[in-house]
């Protein structure tokens, strides 16, 4: 589903861009945690409140525990399309 | 509660006791109507009712032939359903609900209170009994409600004290089955007053209430107050020229006492700590935030004697509760936990928030009320309530619910609450915002609980 694979991207980029300040170089493969964005543990917590917001779930909320950008992105691939 | 009309009655039976929309009730028709329903009552052996009414003269009437004859009354709160009312009656093993509400007469016996009132009084014994019960049900923020026995010989201790007032005209803003509306049936019966009741009990009818029947006293929750001050500016009402304005029932937020103040010069401020649990606690006159340190050296003859364990309030009271229905009973004069968190801040004790509210964030316990008070600052923002939003990486994140002014740009409006919270722990900082076009309460207060 291509258009929640962009909704998902960009709203970890806006995410990123409104928590760490930061808007550039954010790859599919850059790591979430320390040596890439760094987010620590409230800030992952506040980014799957958003995403549950904006897509109507998380990876986080379902167990699973991304380690990349990408990472979150697949979750709303294999996702089967579901009506708004 | 008899006594209260009696005494009013025999001070000036003309004078007017209960003003609502359609007509006004003297404290003659008030003692009247009383006597007949508890000839009713005794003649037809009732032991314990239900009343599904929100008519004040109606339910004072109720309570106080209840209370002549020792039949333990409980007002329902509102029912939209009234399959719901069946249960709840079954709930409290209600045999016998007075109402009028055609729609619910066959799912349980009901009786109109017309009825009562027009029972020839005379039949009851001349003493009032030993034992006079009442049965108050909790708001309940979730599930069913929670049922509370009292005794009028302990809710009414501290009536005796009230001084005759009867130029007072209160406005009601409480739902009558409200342990804070009980409160104000007591205090304004009891001073012989005028109640104004107008209906609905919401800020914009009781504004229009104020002007039309020159209320001077007024007591209600912080929220009712917000709102009415919301509603005041936008619909550029007059202000009414209140003697007294009395805040119970929640934590007051901190910019609140201020704006009372400034936009009611003429009134005193007080507040009011009371539950249903252990009844009133009196007021605290002096318009600043909490309850003076002095409250933790009351005398054991006080009717509620308070001290601080582990940063929560408890309380041991002669005017509270006898227990909870259908559960083991505690001695009603021993300590009870609040559930109100406490600061001593030099000579105050300050409220934190309730401790079923702590939001447990990752094993920081967060409380919700400073977080609000700081939001609520925010220009731009109208209201705020901050609560739990379950999060599975920390367990829960702080969330907040925010009203916008009219004109505010919300965008702009999640940057400067963000920018507000930035110094609080992290924890602490909101991590969901949500604009919403109101708050949800219940009974006029602010839900913060986890949903």
């Amino acid at each position: 589903m291509a258009g929640s694979k962009r909704d998902a991207a960009s709203t970890v980029r806006s995410f990123i861009a409104r928590t760490k300040k930061r808007s550039k170089g954010i790859e599919l493969d850059t790591s979430l945690y320390a040596e890439g964005i760094g987010l620590d543990s409230l800030e992952v917590a506040e980014l799957s409140a958003v995403l549950e917001d904006e897509l109507g779930s998380d990876p986080f909320s379902n167990g699973q525990m991304p380690e990349t950008v990408g990472e979150i992105v697949a979750f709303y691939d294999d996702k089967p399309a579901t009506s708004p | 509660m008899i006594e209260l009309l009696r005494r009013g009655a025999l001070r000036d039976a003309s004078h007017p006791a209960i003003v609502d929309d359609d007509r006004t009730t003297t404290y003659g028709e008030l003692a009247a109507a009383a006597e007949s329903a508890a000839a009713y009552l005794a003649g037809e052996g009732v032991e314990r009712f239900g009343v599904l009414d929100y008519d004040a003269a109606t339910v004072v009437s109720l309570l106080a032939a209840a209370s002549r004859v020792g039949a333990e009354a409980c007002l329902y709160p509102p029912i939209d359903d009234p399959g719901a009312l069946a249960d709840q009656a079954a709930r409290f093993d209600h045999r016998l609900v007075v109402t009028h509400h055609d729609d619910v007469v066959g799912r349980v016996p009901c009786i109109d209170p017309a009825e009562l009132f027009a029972t020839p009084a005379g039949a009851t014994a001349a003493d009032l009994p030993a034992t006079r019960p009442l049965l108050v049900l909790t708001t309940g923020t979730t599930g069913t409600p929670r049922g509370i026995r009292h005794d009028w010989q302990r809710l009414l201790r501290a009536a005796g004290r009230i001084e005759p007032a009867p130029e007072q005209r209160w406005l009601f803003c409480y739902g009558p089955h409200q342990f804070g509306g009980l409160q104000i049936l007591i205090h304004v019966m009891a001073a012989g007053a005028t109640l104004v009741a107008p209906a609905p009990r919401r800020p914009r009818e009781g504004l229009a209430a104020m002007a039309a029947h020159g209320v001077t006293h007024v007591s209600a929750t912080p929220t009712y107050w917000r709102f009415l001050l919301a509603e005041m500016r936008s619909a550029g009402n007059p202000v009414p020229d209140l003697r007294q304005v009395t805040l119970g029932g929640e934590a007051v937020p901190g910019p609140l006492l201020g704006e009372l103040a400034t936009t009611f010069p003429g009134a005193n401020i007080s507040q009011v700590y009371a539950a249903s649990e252990f009844g009133s606690s009196g007021s605290v006159r002096d318009a600043r935030d909490g309850l003076p340190l002095s409250v933790l050296e009351r005398g054991d003859d006080a009717d509620i004697v308070m001290k601080i364990v582990d940063d929560e309030l408890w309380v041991r009271s002669r005017v509270g509760m006898i227990g909870y229905y259908g559960e083991e009973n505690d001695d009603p004069d021993g300590w009870r936990a609040t559930g109100d968190l406490v600061d001593i801040e030099g000579d105050r004790i300050l409220f934190r928030g309730r401790s079923s509210d702590i939001i447990n964030v990752g094993g920081v316990k967060v409380h919700p009320l400073p977080v609000e008070n700081l939001i609520s600052e925010v220009p731009g923002v109208k209201m705020a309530r901050v609560y739990g939003r379950p999060n599975a990486m920390t367990g829960a994140i702080v969330a907040v619910e925010v009203v916008a002014e009219p004109n505010a740009d919300t965008d702009e409006l999640d940057t400067a609450i963000r920018d507000a919270c930035a110094d609080l722990v992290p924890a602490s900082r909101p991590r969901s915002i949500r604009f919403v076009d109101e708050i949800a309460t219940t009974g006029d207060k602010i839900v913060r609980r986890m949903t």
